[in-house]
């Protein structure tokens, strides 16, 4: 690039060269920059102004943090990090089997054909299969039904909807799908060879697995856990539609918090959320190179 | 010995299979119901045995539904031609610029911050910009969404693409823009038109970023969210989210179909 250059010295920033083409280029960076960083850092500004009337004020006050971190707000971000957490660890528990049977076991025709069965149900909107939940899983509903046909139980069980189990399953039933895929790329793309060696040095399969396969795996499991933590975290509809009245997580406290203008508030709780998603995403990218978990599209 | 590895072997299989197939189950189940409560809300047996079709005919007598529609179809429709776009430029920006790793964190940013955040955010912006909410601020913002998931797919395919048959196309005589459009799109068209698809199917089903910045404008999702909360569900919005499941397993199926011919392995 450098030897083609003229003899004047062209506008380079950070070593690129300033062309309508680079320009071009940068539009989708600056798109994004624009339209997310920007209001991110407009958002944390906004956690430290002050509430007036229906609107803000600039100011510099911690009064929207200290609301948050005293009483009740404080239970709710408790009890959210441990429902995502929950929600993370089944989510992964059910999905990692998945993707390394498909990496490991099926044709590439069954595989491209599961995968694309996984799409379909992540696709369609969450909220719409969070509603069929509060039926399958209410008193008259098909899961009662059963269980009492079955002779398991002998009442219908309450437990089932308007709970914390209500809410776990409506969460990792959204959000696992999404966790399939990062762990499905990571297994795909570890090099069989590996695995045969370490079978031909006499590793049963359970050995391999932990140390060969599993630590290989790894940049996906953390892409999986930050995909299903980032989403049940910050969900602000499952809570609401199978939590029951007055069942608040993060994500909902956010969205009632602007129901009643408190924009300074709804601006710290935000901030405090996407603070843990970047801290987790910075653990990641220092545990991991970024490309690892792309396969072969992040391989250049 | 050979012979019981084969059979452990076998039973693995047989549990992983069922596995799959009951995670399935559980992703399933769940869109059955709305179809069932379309026809009818007395119970499911009564939607069964006197099905009606009344939930589906009332959406056409809504204005405020109709509305919401087409608000929908022109989000879809401006999200499926621009993202795409931005896809393939910020992929050839991956390839370009010395700086990959920052290219691809930077777009992968909106997979990584929670829906309702990145809808505060947004709504903030155009607050303190004094933008009145619009469907130009709603389609920024799905645009936003699906950009990650457009760009990746875009960059799949793009790496299956040798570019030295870019290198080829110069000594020929072709400027860049020639290049691209001649040689490197065709190549990479299958990725674009996915990318789209992909996109408009997101659009279709997003709610929580958009509900924050739609201002007086319902799409669907947030004309179905919107009356739950108001009044709760009722067959009509139980016919709605029947549409918009078969509209987007139809999407998804041509989605299928137009990635179709790839390996799903790299070779």
């Amino acid at each position: 690039m450098g030897a083609l250059q003229g003899r004047t010295e062209p506008l380079t920033v950070g070593g690129t060269r300033l062309t309508l083409r680079n320009g071009l280029l940068a539009a989708p960076l600056l798109f994004v920059v624009a339209f997310l960083v920007a209001p991110l850092v407009l958002t944390v500004v906004i956690s430290f102004w002050r509430r007036s009337g229906f609107g803000i004020e600039p100011d510099f006050t911690f009064a929207a943090y200290a609301a948050f971190f005293a009483g009740t707000r404080l239970d709710i971000l408790q009890r959210s990090l441990l429902v995502a957490t929950e929600v993370t660890v089944l989510g992964l528990l059910i999905a990692y089997p998945i993707a390394w049977f498909l990496a490991m076991r099926t044709s590439a025709r069954t595989t491209r054909l599961v995968l694309m069965l996984f799409t379909v149900p992540f696709l369609v909107n969450y909220i719409i299969r969070t509603f069929s939940w509060s039926f399958l899983l209410g008193r008259t509903g098909p899961v009662n039904t059963a269980l009492m046909a079955a002779g398991l139980i002998d009442a219908p069980l309450d437990w089932l909807l308007y709970s914390d189990f209500a809410v776990v399953t409506g969460l990792v039933a959204s959000y696992m799908p999404f966790m399939v895929f990062p762990l499905w790329l990571a297994l795909n793309g570890i090099d069989r060879r590996l695995v045969q060696a370490s079978w031909m040095l006499g590793a049963g399969p359970v050995r391999t697995f932990m140390q060969v396969t599993l630590p290989l795996s790894m940049p996906g499991v953390v892409a999986a856990v930050i995909f299903g933590f980032v989403g049940s975290f910050g969900d602000a509809a499952v809570p609401v539609i199978l939590g029951g009245t007055g069942y608040q997580l993060i994500g909902n406290e956010i969205t009632s918090t602007l129901d009643v203008l408190h924009y300074p508030l709804a601006a710290a709780m935000s901030t405090v959320v996407v603070t843990a998603m970047l801290a987790l995403v910075c653990l990641w990218l220092g545990l991991f190179d970024l490309r690892s978990f792309l396969g072969k599209a992040g391989a250049r | 010995m050979t012979a019981r590895l084969r059979q452990g072997e076998r039973v693995v299989h047989l549990a992983l299979w069922t596995w799959t197939a009951a995670a399935l189950l559980l992703l399933y189940l769940p869109m059955l119901p709305p179809p069932l409560f379309s026809l009818g809300d007395r119970g499911i047996a009564q939607a069964l045995r006197e099905p009606s079709l009344a939930g589906y005919a009332q959406i056409w007598g809504q204005s405020v539904l109709l509305g919401a529609m087409r608000n929908s179809l022109f989000v879809a429709l401006v999200v499926g031609v621009v993202t795409p776009v931005l896809a393939v430029l910020a992929a050839m920006a991956v390839r370009e610029w010395r700086i990959p790793r920052g290219v691809l964190l930077l777009m992968l940013l909106p997979l990584f911050i929670p829906g309702v955040s990145m809808g505060l955010a947004t709504a903030f912006l155009f607050r303190y910009l004094a933008i009145e909410p619009s469907l130009m601020s709603v389609c920024l913002v799905n645009i936003l969404w699906a950009l990650p998931f457009a760009f990746l797919i875009v960059l799949t395919a793009m790496s299956s693409f040798d570019t030295v048959q870019l290198e080829a196309a110069y000594m020929l005589g072709s400027d860049r823009w020639r290049a691209f459009w001649d040689v490197e799109f065709p190549a990479i068209r299958s990725g674009a038109t996915g990318a789209s698809t992909f996109a408009m199917i997101l659009s279709f089903n997003e709610t929580s970023r958009t509900s924050l910045v739609q201002g007086p404008n319902n799409t669907v999702q947030t004309y179905i969210w919107a009356t739950y909360k108001q009044v709760g569900l009722s067959p009509s919005l139980y016919a709605l989210m029947t549409l918009l499941i078969v509209v987007t397993v139809i999407l998804a199926f041509a989605l299928w179909r137009v990635s179709g011919g790839k390996p799903a392995r790299p070779t």
